[in-house]
């Protein structure tokens, strides 16, 4: 019931004229368009997104929807604080920045680019086998890293390898495969993608749970992603002995140990990255490390990380992204100000009505209606939204509607180039690699697989979540 | 992007070029003399028996061309075709006096080396009387030299086919320090690129590839059972100095190089000041 919602999202909050709902859902409209067209106007996301918290905060006060400070209770004392500082979720800023420092400096070590060369030996130079071994690690990379840095090093190593093995002409399949997997493996665990993270979060759902639900998907989505990718693009395994023999001398050159500087701080690092995700996946339930949440965990970590570069830690600091990170902060504040001026309320019964066309109907249009907004903008403003409205209704940790948002605006992003961070990363390697992919080209080519991923996810949400 | 560009780079840094061996098939070696004939034989035995301490050229057949069958360049080179041997071994300013005067190879060499495919054998000039007191008397010290070994597998297997068992192979790799410095001092004119650390990062990039190629000459040799010791010399420096240097150190015996540039007509830049300088020495012109 739409009146129940509004209730229930303007709880605390005054009543605010329709006028200025509306005024505040023109600037979130916006916000999204100039988030969709962040090529076109050459602005880094934090600083489209802290103009628009700037303005909203500003009108915010100006139309009395927010209050200037508010008391913060810590420890028996109350301090007050202005606005945007308690609107910001610092423990999502705690993950993703403990989380980025720590894999930033474990790479370091040669670890990933180790596992990534051992694949390639292990394929002997076969491209069906390549595609399958480099499928598999985009996904387990995506999974354990982020999407970004997961396409990051199995795209670089791609073209690399299949110029060095002579197939040129295969790395288009190659690059859109991985650049899709990346989105699935985003969907494997609770910290393998931002909004996972913030829907999470939101929904009280551990790690573990996470896990458990989104595995089964992953592994079908995968298997069937490569291939479609090795019959769409013809990537067949070599025929002949002489091929054979030709492809094992050429990634026998490899040199896997080539990247690593101290074989010390390689098992230090592999060691690190297990008790990393064992610790991850267990926070929910560790003593006293519960109550300090996954942010902890990840800069704790980050921590022991950087010692081994405890002089020159500010070379990890400078490589921190901190657009991303601005652009959460700043994102926090636009949503807790259109929170208090009821935009999410009316979004809410929007959406109240699709949940309304029942379970099946309901849940599998805000999975497709999820999926088709993050593919032309961000899908973690998204996600933060319907995270927030989802909160406000009280959905429940088990409901299916969360599943929808989180395989919505993951696999969302394999529909168009601009879709996730990690399928922009696809296109610019192939641009790199002197592969021409118009917008247009990518979304021909990508659909296919995102309506397979897509129904299939909705069709797994339904039967297997629900 | 720069992350795509950090993790290519290391890619591209861990696909090194590996050392394939092959085999050296000496069947016909063809000596060139413009000595009197009754001198010939003796000259083309004495080059014989210095070769013949190579298990490869062991085997091969000698024959001794001496100047009264080619008296001009032109005959010279058709008669070396004719003849088609593996190897060709004469020396500097052939049917010339110019020997006298160490400034140039000779019109004869200078053809044969970029005309014919087959190697060639540069000796020290029988008339000369400047060669090595232990050049000539075996070849137990072969240095390979060039400013891109990575990657070079025919002169090593020419090198290591030329190196008598129990020998050692001297593989060496000079950069140009003059080129290098060259570049660092342009770097240090843009502000963008860090100076200090792109001297230190490029340096041992320049000398890690040839080290790491060394390393795969030695496990292949080492794995198909070649008794021949591998050594390296690695360095920054002035070509001609260097090799002058490291020639004398190590008492080369023999030294093998690359004169062919696809990119030019004329001999490799290399190849031709050392050939001309090092005149005590056999070298061995691929």
């Amino acid at each position: 019931m739409p009146t129940t919602l509004l209730l229930a999202l303007s709880e605390g909050h005054h009543d605010v004229p329709m006028s200025v709902t509306l005024l505040f859902t023109g600037i979130l409209v916006a916000l999204i368009v100039s988030l969709a067209l962040e090529e076109k106007i050459h602005a880094k996301k934090s600083l489209i997104v802290g103009v628009f918290a700037i303005i909203v905060l500003l009108l915010g006060m100006v139309f009395q929807v927010v209050p200037g400070s508010v008391p913060v209770h810590v420890g028996g004392e109350t301090l007050t604080l202005p606005i945007y500082i308690p609107s910001i979720d610092w423990s999502v800023i705690a993950i993703i920045l403990g989380s980025s420092l720590f894999v930033d400096v474990t790479s370091k070590s040669g670890l990933f680019t180790w596992i990534a060369i051992k694949l390639t030996k292990a394929s002997a130079g076969d491209p069906r086998k390549l595609l399958w071994f480099y499928g598999l690690m985009t996904v387990v990379f995506s999974a354990v890293l982020n999407n970004v840095t997961a396409m990051i090093i199995v795209g670089s190593l791609t073209g690399v390898s299949l110029r060095k093995l002579g197939r040129a002409e295969m790395m288009l399949g190659f690059l859109l495969v991985e650049g899709l997997l990346t989105n699935i493996g985003g969907l494997l665990t609770l910290i393998s993608s931002v909004p996972n993270i913030i829907v999470g979060t939101a929904a009280g759902i551990s790690f573990v749970s996470f896990f458990i639900a989104a595995a089964p998907f992953v592994v079908v989505a995968t298997g069937l992603t490569i291939w479609m990718g090795a019959k769409l693009f013809k990537i067949e395994s070599l025929a002949t002995d002489d091929e054979r023999k030709d492809a094992l001398e050429q990634v026998s050159a490899f040199d896997e140990n080539d990247g690593i500087e101290s074989k010390g701080f390689f098992t230090f690092a592999s060691l690190m990255l297990g008790a990393f995700i064992v610790v991850i996946a267990t926070t929910s339930v560790l003593p006293y490390v519960k109550e300090l949440g996954m942010g902890y965990v990840a800069m704790t970590f980050a921590a022991i990380m950087l010692i081994r570069y405890k002089s020159s830690v500010d070379t990890y600091y400078k490589a921190v992204d901190w657009d991303l990170l601005g652009f959460f902060a700043a994102l926090f504040v636009v949503i807790g100000v259109l929170e208090h001026a009821q935009v999410l309320g009316l979004i809410g019964q929007g959406l109240e009505v699709i949940i309304g066309w029942g379970d099946v109907a309901g849940t599998g249009a805000i999975l497709i209606a999820s999926a088709l907004a993050s593919s032309v903008t961000d899908n973690i403003p998204l996600a933060a939204m319907l995270a927030k409205i989802l909160s406000s209704l009280g959905t429940p940790s088990d409901s299916p509607l969360w599943w929808s948002v989180v395989f919505g605006a993951n696999l969302g992003g394999n529909i168009t180039p601009i879709g996730s961070a990690s399928t922009l990363v696809a296109v610019t390697i192939m641009h790199k690699n002197d592969l021409k992919v118009s917008f247009g080209g990518f979304v021909a080519k990508a659909v296919p697989y995102a309506a397979i991923q897509l129904v299939i996810a909705v069709a797994y949400v339904l039967l297997f979540l629900a | 992007m720069t992350q795509v560009d950090q993790f290519e780079s290391v890619f591209r840094a861990a696909a090194k070029p590996v050392f394939h061996p092959a085999a050296v098939e000496l069947e016909r070696v063809l000596v060139v003399t413009d000595l009197p004939p009754s001198e010939a034989q003796g000259y083309g035995a004495q080059v014989e028996t210095f070769l013949r301490h190579a298990a490869s050229a062991d085997a091969a057949s000698y024959d001794t061309l001496a100047g009264v069958e080619a008296r001009s360049t032109g005959q010279l080179l058709q008669l070396v075709e004719d003849a088609a041997p593996s190897l060709v071994c004469a020396y500097r300013n052939l049917f010339s006096d110019g020997w006298q005067w160490p400034h140039s190879l000779g019109e004869a060499l200078d053809l044969l080396t970029q005309t014919s495919e087959v190697p060639v054998l540069v000796l020290p000039h029988p008339k000369e009387g400047s060669q090595a007191e232990h050049a000539l008397q075996n070849i137990n010290q072969v240095m390979a030299v060039t400013d891109h070994l990575a990657g070079d597998d025919r002169l090593v297997n020419w090198a290591a086919a030329m190196t008598q068992d129990g020998g050692t192979l001297t593989l060496s790799h000079v950069e140009d320090q003059s080129v290098f410095d060259r570049y660092i001092d342009v770097i240090g004119k843009i502000s963008s690129i860090d100076t200090d650390s792109a001297r230190v990062s490029i340096e041992k990039q320049l000398l890690k590839e040839p080290a790491d190629y060394i390393e795969s000459v030695r496990e292949a040799l080492a794995k198909a059972g070649t008794p021949v010791t591998v050594e390296s010399e690695i360095r920054l420096g002035n070509h001609l100095s260097d090799y002058r240097t490291l020639v004398a150190e190590h008492e080369v015996d023999m030294l093998v190089l690359n004169t062919r540039d696809d990119e030019q007509l004329a001999m490799h830049g290399l190849a031709y000041p050392i050939a001309v300088e090092l005149r005590d020495i056999p070298l061995l012109m691929l």
